[in-house]
């Protein structure tokens, strides 16, 4: 089942304060994966070169399902760095 | 249930131990790994598009039961899976599954929630190449475990309203028995939301026994797929059996014994359509 909303919902975060290369490392901090509902977005590892892909060391979340996004906002009033916008 | 699809020859004639080293070395970047040129972020609104959405969901179902020899052994190239009730599981670990068997950290809850969470009963080849991913092997789980032990793990998962489900990887090579929960199992979304063939209903369904039903609606809360709802009219629970995936979560809740899992085929409104 797919909610019908108006538009597309567009969804960016700022990984200069949230990811590989920012203060918060995602995998400690994770409130907007659990506040999410529809979980949107995903947390996953960034290839670098000369990195193990087995056992990588730089993480970062990326809006996945953003269809699925209700708009509820909740995940841009959790973040401890202001990192999501939500737009529509 | 065919033995045979268990085992270590198939598993060399599917060429798995390739396919796995593949998959699990980026399996929780499937969500950003482009799949034959298309990314997957942003894939339902692909979907809606009128003409496209559909060319899209049938490249998506090819790619997914792909048993050809020339697979190649990228994004998730014939790995689906199916819906399992309780006692199938059990008997399919008791019985069927390969050594060794271990216990991991579902990738898809790390994924969606951030969170370690052990569910995921791997057996076979799968165990040999995950026990590479250190960030996905629980602290104080034995490795291997012993058939027994792996089924009680399998019942208490059970208990807590968790589906069980039977994985491909690749077809029909099986190796992995996982206990699922909606939305945050990435397989039981893609069904559930965008209709991709990514797993399937089990081959029962459920039955109400208008009878015995005395509207406890216990039932209600332990069904992952809402294909229960409690009617206050009847006070009795209403069965939608087009939702119904069969994993019999419900029946084991259930205190008067109102609710049965019965074949699906048996059924004509839902025969064939898993």
């Amino acid at each position: 089942m797919i909610a019908v909303r108006k538009g597309k919902t567009k969804i960016t975060i700022d990984y200069s304060k949230c990811g590989p290369h920012g203060d918060t490392d995602p995998r400690e901090c994770t409130k907007c994966l659990r506040q999410c509902d529809r979980p949107v977005f995903h947390l996953h590892h960034v290839i670098v070169n000369g990195d193990n892909p087995w056992d990588p060391s730089y993480w970062q979340v990326t809006p996945i399902y953003t269809s699925q996004c209700t708009r509820c906002m909740r995940c841009v009033e959790v973040c401890p760095v202001n990192a999501i916008t939500v737009s529509w | 249930m065919n033995a045979r699809n268990y085992q270590k020859e198939l598993a060399e004639e599917t060429n798995a131990v390739d396919h796995l080293n593949e998959i699990l070395k980026v399996f929780d970047r499937s969500g950003v790994t482009p799949v034959y040129g298309m990314k997957f972020a942003g894939v339902g609104y692909k979907l809606q598009t009128p003409i496209i959405g559909r060319v899209v969901k049938r490249i998506i179902n090819g790619v997914l039961h792909n048993e050809g020899p020339k697979r190649k052994h990228i994004g998730v190239d014939g790995h689906f899976g199916q819906v399992l009730p309780i006692e199938d599981a059990s008997y399919i670990i008791e019985n069927l599954a390969a050594e060794p068997l271990t216990l991991n950290y579902c990738v898809c809850r790390y994924m969606c929630r951030g969170e370690k969470d052990a569910r995921c009963i791997i057996f076979g080849v799968m165990s040999e190449i995950a026990d590479k991913i250190p960030r996905y092997i629980p602290e104080n789980v034995k490795r291997p475990m012993d058939r027994e032990e792996t089924t009680r793990y399998l019942e208490s998962f059970s208990e807590e309203g968790l589906v069980s489900t039977i994985w491909f990887h690749p077809v029909p090579y099986i190796t992995a028995i996982c206990s699922c929960e909606n939305p945050d199992c990435m397989g039981i979304r893609m069904r559930q939301d965008y209709d991709i063939g990514l797993l399937y209903k089990a081959e029962y369904v459920v039955q109400l026994n208008p009878d015995l039903c005395e509207g406890l609606g216990d039932c209600v809360s332990a069904c992952q797929f809402g294909a229960l709802s409690f009617s206050p009219t009847k006070n009795m629970v209403n069965v939608d059996l087009d939702k119904c995936y069969g994993c019999g979560n419900c029946r084991n809740v259930c205190q008067h014994n109102a609710l049965t899992l019965v074949p699906r085929n048996d059924i004509k409104q839902v025969a064939g359509r898993y």
